[in-house]
């Protein structure tokens, strides 16, 4: 474990546990999604940074009413195939807040802080007075270690209730277990089934089985055997810290100049950058000074001073990308797909920060989404589906800005498209800004919203091929239908009004249906482009992810009404 | 004066012309004025705007079959109506053509979902016969135009050649309604009417009245009733040509009466271009509120607010309109537009009923304001 100790206070336990409102407990519902949305985003962080593929099993059950009103007693039960814990880490894990592997380092990890699971554990104390069951092994351990922890509220330590050592079947691996008050909410887009499935999704090396309550088990196979490779870690840019975050950063490294730990401690700064800061007015003896002697001050003069020096942008490096092919198979385990196209952008800078855009969109069959309803658009960041407060989100205000007309979907002027479609967009970055503190609304910065867009763009044109085949087709089949339905009725219209007879009728309606004819056969022209068209990016779609979307049934669709 | 427009031979050599290229196999195209901004010309001699040689066409193809069936069926129903004298409202025809097409299954490709659908097959046959919607006797609500006088005759020829005549004096404190088809009334003056005064708001043309002003003096008064209906503007021409009288408008001071309500009053609009000539009156003056009164009468006026939607487009179209409306541009019209650049300038507006504050205890105060604007030439 990290040493984060120094800015731990004793009372932060105390903080937590009264606004546990703030890290995602303000109801019974989003008790339960939050209980289990910590326990297998910490699974995957762990499995990726041991480098193994993940499988993860949840159980959900009901066991009884809950000890507050309109609430249940909910056991949620999650098991990894990670490197699992040693005895001493599981107390701190679940015992103690911001107690984190990943605290500050600039990574692309799921959690960051280490409030997640101590939150967790701290709820199920409070409402069931029991706190985290955890089996865990680790491949140095001979046997499993089988305990129950809780959080010492008072002093923010973790306190070991009861430990066994048991046989396990398996190498390595963590369970937890918590008894909680909580209300299962499956559907919607705050539901549990939402962040299964996003998570899937987002996660093609994933294996996830789960059984929730009275439904049989599920089980959604990884898609590749690639883990995603974790970049090394980014120090923090200048550019992108607060004063605050600044003092605290130094906190971590003792007694070093102020120089060094400028050049150890952050991305981009170099002896030359030193030399701008003199120039911009910092003194010598400043730089040569030690970091834990320094006044808040002269914090803030090295703080000012580094701002108006010019620094290079950070590097790219340390995001990570889930990658197009991965994304192609993982978007068909979300249903059945008509068809998709997905973006896997390069990593750029917004606001100083390294970031990375991808996006899939898959148009579903037989999905109970009605036709004239809004797309659905999962957001993630850092592979963690946002549920709620969509609205001012970066990616939202991204969708909404996009021309989806030009692709051939419905759009109502500056909202989402319409359609049974799936828009998924993750934002991967180690520095993400949220809006607030619940974390469920990335800050919509211009230049985030601008390459959130540019990628949503790019994914609408590769998509656009497939739609615009449906719509030559539609197109085709109404003007067959118009020669048709409209001929005889034009021609005896106008043969009544000029009173003309029999055989100019006969005359007329052969020179139409020539005429018609000849749009027609352009028409049919168009269509075969089309269809070459959506062949080829169905092709390339192959090639690159070694499958493709089932055949739509070829059964006589209901004619489409109005819209000439 | 307004002439008829002849529907049933345009739809005869409409439909001749359609017959004849679809027995060669040849592409029918149908070619309309085009009745826009970039397509408006202006004479002062003629005094309206008048249409150029731009055109848009439409020609009969697989996608535009619908429409032109609609169109031919549509005809059908309307000459039916001109045969009788009958005549219809736009619903009313959405209503009529559901009737035929439930009577007759041949027909059900033809069916409306709502009556926009409808609506624009009407606004088509229009465009291709160049005409209004009252030649094809589809009328709309007339809206706009009572008008007051106590020397004003009407003859009114009826649909079905009887003839009616109305002496406005007799009306008691009913107004006079013109209709929207000025060719069928002819005008007469019992005494010498000194002048004809169109007011844009009715109320206010209601209040005049009301207090006397067609009693103590011999004139013609109407309310407009915000932007002039073609029977508002039908009629002014027919007074202005008929009786010779000087005409003024009396309305508000801002961006949005000069180039909607008074241009259209004087010069006809883009969208009407090809039936100006008989719906326009280019000898209407604007009487005020003129930007000097506001000094002259001490009159309240308030600040455009630029955060206002509907008031800064209106400003947007002023400083366009100077550039690229030939009316605005035209020496002839130089009083009006140094109005819209005096407005542009001081984005300060001023409402008609602003005189009524001139002397509040007396309410003749707007008439005697009127009669001296007059008498002192202070009009543009
Ligand atoms: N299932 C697990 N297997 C192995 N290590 C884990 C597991 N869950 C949590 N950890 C370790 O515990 C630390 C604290 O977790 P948590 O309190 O959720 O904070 P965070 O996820 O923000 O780092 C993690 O950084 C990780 O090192
Ligand atoms: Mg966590």
């Amino acid at each position: 474990m990290a040493k984060t100790q120094s800015i731990t206070s004793a009372s932060s336990a105390e903080y937590f546990s009264k606004n546990l409102q703030q890290v995602g407990f303000s109801s019974y519902t989003k008790a339960a999604l939050t209980t289990l949305k910590e326990a297998v985003d910490n699974s995957l962080d762990a499995c990726e940074e041991a480098g193994l593929l993940p499988e993860i099993s949840v159980t959900i059950e009901k066991i009884g009413e809950g000890t507050a009103k309109n609430s249940d007693s909910i056991k949620i039960r999650i098991e990894d195939n990670g490197p699992g814990l040693e005895v001493e880490d599981i107390v701190k894990v679940f015992g103690e807040y911001l107690a984190s592997s990943k605290f500050g380092r600039g990574r692309c990890s799921r959690g960051q802080q280490g409030i997640g699971i101590s939150a967790v554990t701290t709820w199920a104390q409070l409402t069931s007075a029991r706190g985290a069951s955890v089996i865990t092994k680790t491949e140095k351990m001979r046997k499993a270690c089988q305990c129950v922890v809780e959080v010492d509220i008072k002093h923010n330590k973790g306190v070991l209730k009861s430990k066994e050592v048991i046989d396990w079947d398996r190498d390595h691996g963590l369970t937890c277990e918590f008894i909680i008050d909580a209300r299962i909410q499956l559907q919607g887009e705050g539901g549990l089934l939402a962040y299964l499935s996003g998570t899937t999704l987002v996660n093609p090396h994933l294996t996830l089985r789960y059984k929730i309550l009275e439904q049989d088990w599920v089980e959604v196979a990884r898609v590749t055997d690639t883990i995603p490779e974790i970049p090394e870690a980014t120090d923090p840019h200048p550019h992108t810290m607060k004063l605050g975050e600044f003092i605290a950063h130094s906190h971590l490294f003792g007694r070093v100049t102020i120089g060094a730990w400028l050049k150890k401690g952050f991305s981009r700064i170099s002896d030359g950058v030193l030399t701008d800061l003199k120039k911009a007015g910092l003194k010598q003896s400043l730089l040569d000074t030690s970091v834990d002697t320094i006044t808040e001050e002269n914090f803030k003069n090295v703080f000012s001073a580094l701002q108006k020096v010019n620094l290079m942008a950070p590097s790219t490096k340390s995001v990570l990308s889930i990658g197009e092919t991965a994304m192609a198979k993982s978007i068909q385990r979300i249903g059945q797909v008509d068809f998709f196209a997905v973006v896997s952008r390069k990593p750029t800078i917004c606001d100083f920060k390294p970031v990375l855009v991808e996006v899939a969109i898959a148009r579903l069959i037989d999905r109970d989404m009605p036709e004239d309803g809004a797309v659905t658009l999962l957001r993630f960041a850092n592979r963690v589906p946002l549920q709620f407060d969509k609205s001012a989100c970066a990616m939202t205000k991204a969708a909404e800005s996009v021309n989806w007309r030009s692709y051939g979907l419905n759009q109502p002027k500056d909202s989402l498209p319409l359609g049974p479609y799936i828009v998924a967009v993750s934002v991967v970055s180690p520095f993400i800004k949220f809006k607030n503190a619940s974390k469920e609304t990335v800050d919509a910065s211009d230049e985030l919203v601008e390459e959130i867009r540019r990628t949503l763009i790019q994914a609408g044109q590769r998509l656009s091929k497939h739609i615009r085949r449906e719509s030559k087709e539609a197109d085709l089949e109404k003007k067959r239908q118009h020669i048709e339905m409209f001929a005889p009725i034009l021609v005896d219209g106008a043969c009544r009004i000029t009173r003309s007879p029999k055989n100019r009728r006969e005359r007329a309606l052969e020179g139409l249906a020539k005429l018609l004819g000849r749009d027609a056969a352009l028409a049919e022209k168009e269509l075969k482009v089309a269809i070459e068209h959506a062949e080829e990016a169905v092709m390339k779609m192959e090639q690159m992810t070694g499958i493709l979307p089932e055949p739509p049934v070829v059964e006589e669709k209901p004619k489409k009404k109005g819209k000439g | 004066m307004a002439t008829d427009v002849n529907v049933k031979q345009l739809s005869v050599d409409m439909c001749e012309r359609l017959l004849r290229d679809l027995e060669k196999a040849r592409r029918p195209v149908f070619q309309a004025t085009k009745c826009a901004l970039d397509n408006c010309f202006y004479n002062p001699k003629v005094g309206y705007l008048t249409p150029g040689d731009k055109k848009v066409a439409t020609e009969l193809n697989v996608s535009s079959v619908q429409k032109m069936s609609r169109a031919i069926f549509m005809i059908e129903l309307i000459l039916r109506n001109l045969d009788v004298g009958a005549t219809n409202t736009k619903r009313e025809l959405y209503y009529i053509s559901k009737g035929e097409i439930k009577h007759n299954p041949a027909l059900r490709p033809l069916d409306f979902d709502d009556q926009d659908e409808s609506d624009a097959i009407v606004d088509f046959i229009c465009e291709m016969m160049e005409c209004y919607r009252e030649d094809l006797n589809c009328f709309a609500n007339d809206r706009g135009g009572q008008t007051y006088s106590q020397q004003l005759m009407v003859m009114e020829t009826m649909p079905d050649g009887t003839k009616a005549t109305i002496d406005l004096s007799k009306l008691g404190t009913a107004p006079f309604q013109p209709k929207n088809r000025p060719q069928s009334l002819k005008l007469k003056a019992k005494k010498k009417i000194d002048f004809c005064l169109i007011v844009e708001s009715e109320g206010t043309a209601n209040t005049l009245v009301n207090s006397g002003f067609t009693k103590r003096h011999p004139v013609i008064l109407l309310g407009a009733q915000g932007v002039p209906s073609n029977a508002v503007r039908g009629w002014t021409k027919l007074i202005q040509d008929e009786l010779d009288v000087p005409c003024y408008f009396f309305g508000d001071l801002d961006a949005y009466t000069m180039q909607n309500i008074f241009r259209t009053l004087k010069a006809g609009s883009a969208a009407s271009l090809i039936r100006n000539a008989d719906f326009s009156a280019p000898e209407v003056k604007f009487l005020g509120v003129l930007p000097e009164d506001i000094k002259k009468y001490d009159l309240p006026d308030y600040a455009v607010r630029e955060n206002d939607a509907v008031e800064s487009r209106a400003l947007k179209k002023a400083r366009d309109a100077l550039q690229n409306d030939p009316f605005f541009k035209d020496k002839k019209n130089k009083g009006v537009s140094d109005i819209l650049r005096w407005l542009l300038q001081h984005k300060r507006r001023c409402e008609q009923q602003a005189f009524f504050s001139v002397n509040p205890r007396d309410p003749l105060m707007p008439e005697k304001i009127i009669i001296e604007k007059i008498k002192n030439k202070n009009f543009v």
